[in-house]
């Protein structure tokens, strides 16, 4: 069941627009103007009043004060409408806040009065999973200032790099620096942009800060948005498709690992092993496995079928940024705040190796073509031999920490992203810059260095 | 604020030093109903603050103050009524007191009140440059203002929710990347920053757990936000530094109800001369709240009468302005109470002011007993208490004063109170050395060595600490941070741990201020001596102090005086005791005359005693200042300021509070009745009933309050009332908290119990000598609360007495029954196997003889022996069944109970009251009875 960019639209006009004459949905839109303004603080964080709205079955409760929140068809005996309609400023929700818009308001009261009647598929589920993805607003036409590239990535045939934006992912030429077009209807923040294996998809995970997370998968090919993956409450920080392109992991800021069916959307599996956000995701490469990082300070392997945990590397002490599997698969490279990249066995957990020596932290491992690369806040972005660990180049020349690292093995070029704004594109045969680039359109890159 | 287990991380550390830290909450938003309406009155003329205004950017306002002036010197703040008009809306706009730029050029303020006018130049510039928001002093100023880095919140070693911030942004560098860089820059948006999580979270639009703490009509959002939309930009190295701050008005304003509010205003002043108002930025504290709250705003509430500090905080600068609220008290008449000196003339002075009259002199009795247990620590004997009392000389108590700082005890009373600051204890220094560091400090004490020199011979010490037992000093403040630590609270009374770590996040203690006062002893070595315990204490000639956090060698630095360029290059130490030492020092003098006061008095004119800061002011400056002068011109003569209080009537005054000072704890109207110490409840236990505790390892005859170290002997009773462990410098480790452990131990704990059982106790050596029970009563009384029992007490005591005659014939009647059921019960238990056994035995006698043979072994006991001789004559063998057989044969748990019961049964008799017991127990009842009162327990 693939719905495209049009339906979306239609559903987002009905949050604006209320038409009187059709019911009101309470999935479409009464849900997300609960998230809104209502969760934080009658959430699962804090439970003001003893109430929560995070789930449909929870709303429709009365919280400590015995008053029924939602009574279906009886408006006067709808606490929650009472609320958000009352004079009284100590009284009235959001509390110490403008009240809600009347269209707003309007929604609500007609969704009460029809019955308030629940049309997701569970009472129980969270809100934030059944509303449906929302259409993110457009880029700036221009940028007034840079964002941190956090992700980025070449496409199958090299003839394109794929770069985090604001609301979008610019998509450059990495042979000339020229923009070849800007893909909307994105998160705010992009952490992570990857293809599936057989170069017909295209997933990009992010979200924003603090309010979404979500994974988006394109057609490689149209552009056109064929399915959003997983809605959670912070942003998604790394996804990845396994090597066999059925199954795609995603690790996100609420430190869970959602396993995805490619072909269906399904969730698969969900692991809660990490106790804080999981910051990056890598499959062996016969896709039995799974190594994710921390910010808990961990890395951690899976087992990918059942989810069930292998491993714990606790050696990096600081939070995990990066991982990769050595190419015989019995081993991972991680690399964190500790500033090291350490190897070390699935098998008991015990370091192997330090790759290299770094002066700062280290972020995403990258791994193509028998290398793995780094980047790092010393500036620097470095390609070892992933057998060997043996260090092969070193990239220098970025004004800024070097977040993102992409590897095109055909043409044996990599891509690196740097906190200020700037991509370049180097040729890893003589180490050379091919191009540089400023990914914010219409900011010059002058402009950036200035700042 | 959310105050988890994990903001305590840190706090091990911290928490000796100051609780406080954490549990002082920003200030409190104030709603307009709590204010009472300001009666304008007729002033003679009003004062704006400031009297003009240069305004030269667009983002700079203006707090106005308006002081009215009234007849007899009154002063009242008008800011709240006053009206205020701008000549040129398009210069300058004012709102509420604040004044807003519009447009160059320049404009008056005209203030009207009370039918009085003021003009006020204001001069507006740069209204259409940008004015770029401060990182440090916009940005991290908001941040600080909101609360967002405190130490609860972010401010926390670990942060919150993954978020860090440096404790109240002393760690600039730090917020500069975990605000902008950190976590990919998610936390600010520069393409639209009103969705920036930095401000999403505190208003609660994005869940928060330190809920919402930020609106958007704060002064601190329009910063924040406008911080983001341009760029996140750093201050340029050559920007203008804060120098300094100024808080409106001074100190000393005392406002009189219904006038209790006051507006404040702060400016800073910048390297280039610039001043800005931060009135909106600023964070206010009450050091005392029941007196006084403050609003974000800066707005003063008055709530009781009395004196508030608050603190103002703006980045590392803390300024505090005095204030004092006084309101009418029905039925108050000064009655001009006479002084002794100058201590009363201080003490009534606050008095007056704040409407508490003292109370009467307390009675010869208590001025005795008082005074005995403050100079001396134990109580006076029934022969000294007789004397005094019989004494009619007019100047009795300032001989007595005299005399009690002349005994032996007094010095040993003195150096147990600086036993504890400076941590005697053998764990520390030592078997041998305790006792050699105590008789120096008790030798101190004894000669009165003056303080500056004995401050002095501690702080420079040097060579073993056997020979030289000061040097001791340096081995109980062990490493340089624990002698920083030591040193600024027990000689300036500041309380530094915080600072090691962090800029202290109250006081104007810095980080770098720690490593500076470091810096004067971090060359100060320790190595062992060659005998047994011994260390040997020495300086190096080299080393130098680097802050931990920005890596610079630190100068010796000294507080208000600075950097020392060039210390003294042989012992570091000396320039710190030489600068200490002197006389215009502003802390040296104080700390000690507020320690001795606080001994003498219950409570400290600063209180804690050893924790001088802003937050904490004195509750009378104008005192502890005359007291500290005093001390410094008698050339630091300790004696001379305990004799000075002592002979002041505010210390002579009775306990007892009349209807004009009850609600006073704090101005000394009344004295404070206080639990006696540990030390002097057990020396006062044993004085009353006349039996010592002997501590094994002391000589015979040493009280309590002369023991050197409390682990030279581990007294349950001493831990359990409070007796400190000496594992740190804080005053606070003394414990005068009551607990149930002490109840129990009065009520029938050992200690009194078998002093009260004693043979030779007083009330028995008293009986021994024939002493009617009057006498007895009257002796009991005088040794033990100093004064004879009044006509009620004395009936009631003899009644008691009498009540219980014929008591111990009673008893010793239920105690012969009582024997006489056991003996019943042993036999009970023994007879069936007795009779088993008999039977076996005389079954074996011929039948015609097994009659009298079982007449002959029942025998009576004390015939047994004969009978046997009878029976083995006559039959070959013994017939009588012994004890050991009849046991032999009983199965255990008979066996057991049989032991049980004839151990009670040669135990009962010992409980046999002899002749004469209904008298004894009922004085014991008696002694127990004083012992037990508040009368007793307390000094009073």
């Amino acid at each position: 069941m693939r719905y495209s960019v049009v339906v979306l639209l239609t559903v987002s006009a009905g949050l604006v627009t209320s038409a009187a004459a059709e019911p009101v949905s309470f999935r479409k839109q009464v849900a997300q103007i609960l998230l809104d303004n209502c969760l934080a603080c009658h959430g699962p964080k804090k439970a003001e009043g003893g109430y929560r709205i995070d789930a449909y079955e929870r709303l429709i409760k009365a919280g400590d004060s015995d008053e029924v929140a939602v009574t279906p068809s009886k408006l006067d005996a709808s606490e929650l409408f009472r609320r958000i309609v009352t004079e009284d400023e100590s009284e009235r929700m959001p509390l110490e806040g403008d009240p809600l818009p009347a269209e707003q308001i309007a929604l609500i009261k007609q969704w009460i009065e029809e019955g308030a009647k629940f049309d997701g598929d569970d009472p129980k589920a969270a809100l934030a999973t059944i509303v449906p993805p929302p259409v993110h607003p457009s880029p700036p036409e221009v940028y007034a200032n840079s964002l941190p590239i956090t992700a980025l990535t070449f496409s199958p045939d090299g003839s394109q790099l794929a770069v985090s934006g604001y609301h979008e992912l610019t998509v450059w030429n990495p042979a000339d620096g020229k923009l070849i077009k800007r893909v909307h209807n994105i998160g705010q923040r992009t952490h992570a942009i990857t293809y599936s294996p057989d170069g017909k998809l295209l997933a990009v995970g992010g979200g924003t800060p603090g309010r979404l997370g979500e994974t988006r998968i394109f057609n490689a090919e149209n552009g056109e948005l064929v399915r959003v993956l997983g809605s959670t409450s912070d942003v998604v920080l790394d996804v990845a498709f396994s090597p066999q392109g059925d199954r795609l992991a995603a690790g996100s800021a609420d430190g869970v690992i959602r396993v995805f069916e490619v072909a269906t959307g399904k969730p698969v599996q969900t692991i809660t092993s990490h106790s804080d956000w999981v910051m990056a995701i890598a499959w062996s490469v016969d896709g039995a496995r799974i190594a994710s990082g921390s910010r808990d300070k961990t890395a951690k392997v899976f087992d990918s079928k059942t989810g069930e945990l292998q491993v714990t590397f606790s050696g990096h002490g600081q939070p995990v940024k990066g991982v990769a599997f050595h190419p015989e698969g019995k081993e991972v490279f991680s690399a964190g705040t500790d500033k090291k990249v350490q190897r070390w066995k699935i098998e008991d957990g015990k370091k192997t190796a330090d790759v290299g020596s770094f002066g700062e932290e280290v972020y995403k491992l990258t791994a193509g073509g028998g290398f793995l690369f780094t980047g790092s806040a010393d500036k620097s972005a470095r390609q070892y031999d992933r057998k060997s660990h043996k260090e092969v180049r070193k990239y220098e020349g970025h004004k800024d920490w070097v977040l993102s690292t992409a590897y095109h093995d055909g043409s044996k070029r990599l891509a690196t992203g740097s906190f200020d704004g700037e991509v370049r594109v180097w040729n890893t045969e003589d180490g050379k810059i091919v191009v540089t680039l400023l990914a914010a359109p219409g900011l010059k890159l002058a402009a950036a260095e200035g700042s | 604020m959310q105050r988890t287990a994990t903001s305590l991380i840190h706090g091990m550390a911290c928490m000796a030093a100051g609780a406080l830290c954490w549990t002082m909450l920003a200030s409190v938003a104030l709603s307009q109903d709590d204010l009472e309406a300001v009666e304008v009155g007729t002033p003679e003329r009003i004062e704006v603050y400031p009297a003009e205004i240069k305004l030269t950017g667009p983002r700079q306002r203006m707090q106005l103050v308006v002081t009215g002036h009234y007849a007899g010197g009154i002063l009242q703040d008008l800011t709240r009524v006053a009206e205020f008009v701008s000549s040129d809306e398009a210069i300058v706009k004012i709102t509420a007191a604040r004044v807003a730029p519009q447009g160059d050029g320049a404009a008056e303020i005209v203030v009207r009140v009370g039918g009085q006018e003021a003009k006020v130049a204001v001069a507006v510039s740069g209204q259409g440059q940008p004015e770029p928001v401060s990182f440090e002093y916009g940005t991290l100023a908001a941040l600080s203002k909101q609360g967002c880095n405190a130490g609860a919140c972010h401010g926390s070693p670990s942060g919150k929710g993954g978020f860090r911030l440096s404790l109240r942004a002393f760690d600039p560098t730090l917020d500069r990347l975990t605000l902008i860089r950190e976590d990919f820059g998610r936390r600010t948006n520069p393409l639209d920053p009103a969705a920036s999580l930095l401000l999403l979270k505190p208003l609660m639009k994005v869940p928060h757990g330190g809920g919402l703490k930020l609106h958007s009509t704060d002064p601190s959002y329009a910063i924040l936000r406008d911080w983001i939309s341009e760029g996140c930009r750093l201050d340029p190295p050559e920007a203008p530094r804060c120098v300094s701050i100024q808080v409106y008005p001074p100190s000393g304003r005392v406002l009189k109800r219904p006038a209790h509010t006051q507006q404040l205003s702060v400016l800073a002043t910048f390297s280039d001369g610039s001043v800005r108002d931060i009135t909106q930025l600023a964070v206010y504290t009450s050091s005392d709240t029941e007196v006084a709250d403050v609003s974000v705003d800066g707005l003063v509430v008055g709530q009781d009468r009395g004196e508030t500090a608050v603190v103002v905080r703006y980045m590392e600068f803390i300024e505090s302005v005095f204030i004092t609220f006084v309101r009418d008290i029905e039925g108050f008449a000064w009655t001009n109470p006479a002084t002794n000196n100058y201590v009363d003339e201080h003490v009534y002075a606050k008095l007056q002011q704040l409407k508490y009259l003292p109370s009467e002199l307390c009675s010869d009795e208590e001025f005795l007993r008082r005074t005995y247990l403050d100079v001396i620590g134990i109580l006076p004997t029934v022969e000294e208490t007789s004397r005094f009392l019989t004494d009619q000389a007019a100047d009795k108590r300032a001989r007595l004063i005299n005399e009690l700082l002349d005994r032996p005890e007094y010095s040993k009373f003195w150096a147990l109170k600086w036993g504890d600051i400076l941590r005697l204890t053998s764990g520390q220094v030592g078997g041998d050395g305790v006792h050699k560091y105590y008789r120096w400090v008790e030798r101190a004490i004894r000669e009165n060595m003056p303080y500056d020199q004995f401050s002095r011979k501690l702080l420079a010490s040097a060579g073993s600490t056997l020979t030289n037992p000061p040097a001791n000093f340096y081995r109980t403040a062990g490493d340089t941070n624990d002698c920083v630590e030591t040193v600024s609270q027990v000689f300036l009374g500041a309380r530094l741990q915080c600072a090691k770590c962090h800029n202290h996040p109250f006081e104007r203690w810095t980080q770098d201020n720690y490593y500076g006062m470091a810096a004067f002893f971090n060359r100060v070595q320790r190595k062992n001596g060659r005998r047994p315990g011994e260390k040997f204490i020495f300086v190096s000639r080299s080393g130098e102090v680097t802050q931990p956090r920005t890596g610079k060698q630190m100068k010796p630095w000294l507080p208000l005086a600075g950097d020392v360029d060039q210390p003294n290059p042989d012992d570091r130490r000396q320039t710190f005791v030489d600068w200490l030492t002197k006389a215009d020092n502003p802390f040296f003098a104080k700390i000690e005359v507020n320690r001795i006061w606080s001994h003498l008095l219950g409570r400290g004119i600063v209180e804690p005693a050893d924790d001088f800061r802003e937050s904490n002011p004195p509750s009378n400056a104008a005192l502890l200042d005359a007291l500290a002068l005093d001390f410094v011109e008698q050339k630091y003569d300790r004696k001379h300021v305990i004799r000075t209080i002592l002979n002041s009537r505010t210390y002579q005054a009775s306990f007892k509070p009349n209807a004009m000072n009850e609600e006073d704890t704090k101005y000394f109207s009344h004295y404070q009745p206080r639990l006696l110490s540990a030390e002097q409840l057990l020396d006062a236990i044993c004085q009353v009933t006349d039996r010592p505790e002997s501590f094994s390892g002391l000589p015979a005859g040493t009280r309590a309050t002369h023991l050197p170290a409390p682990d030279l002997v581990k007294h349950d009773f001493l831990k359990i009332f409070g007796q400190p462990e000496r594992q740190t410098v804080c005053a606070c480790e003394r414990s005068s908290e009551s607990n149930l452990g002490m109840a129990i131990q009065f009520f029938n704990g050992p200690l009194i119990y078998n002093k009260l059982r004693d043979e030779g106790n007083r009330f028995r050596q008293l009986m021994k000598l024939e002493k009617t029970d009057s006498d007895i009563i009257k002796m009991l009384h005088l040794a033990a609360v100093n004064r004879e029992p009044t006509a009620k007490e004395l009936e009631a005591s003899l009644q008691h007495i009498a009540s219980k005659d014929g008591e111990s014939a009673k008893k010793n009647k239920e105690l012969e029954a009582k024997i006489a059921e056991v003996g019943k019960q042993v036999q009970a238990v023994r007879d069936p196997a007795f009779q088993k056994l008999l039977d076996a035995k005389l079954a074996t006698v011929p039948e015609p003889l097994r009659a009298d043979a079982k007449t002959a072994v029942l025998t009576a006991e004390g015939k047994r022996s004969e009978v046997q001789k009878y029976l083995v004559a006559k039959f070959g063998k013994g017939l009588v069944v012994s004890d050991e057989e009849v046991v032999k044969a009983l199965d255990d748990a008979t066996k057991k109970k049989l032991e049980a019961l004839k151990k009670e049964l040669a135990e009962l008799p010992k409980q046999k009251l002899p002749p004469g017991s209904d008298r004894i127990m009922a004085l014991e009842d008696i002694c127990w009875a004083i012992l037990n009162t508040n009368e007793f327990l307390f000094q009073h």
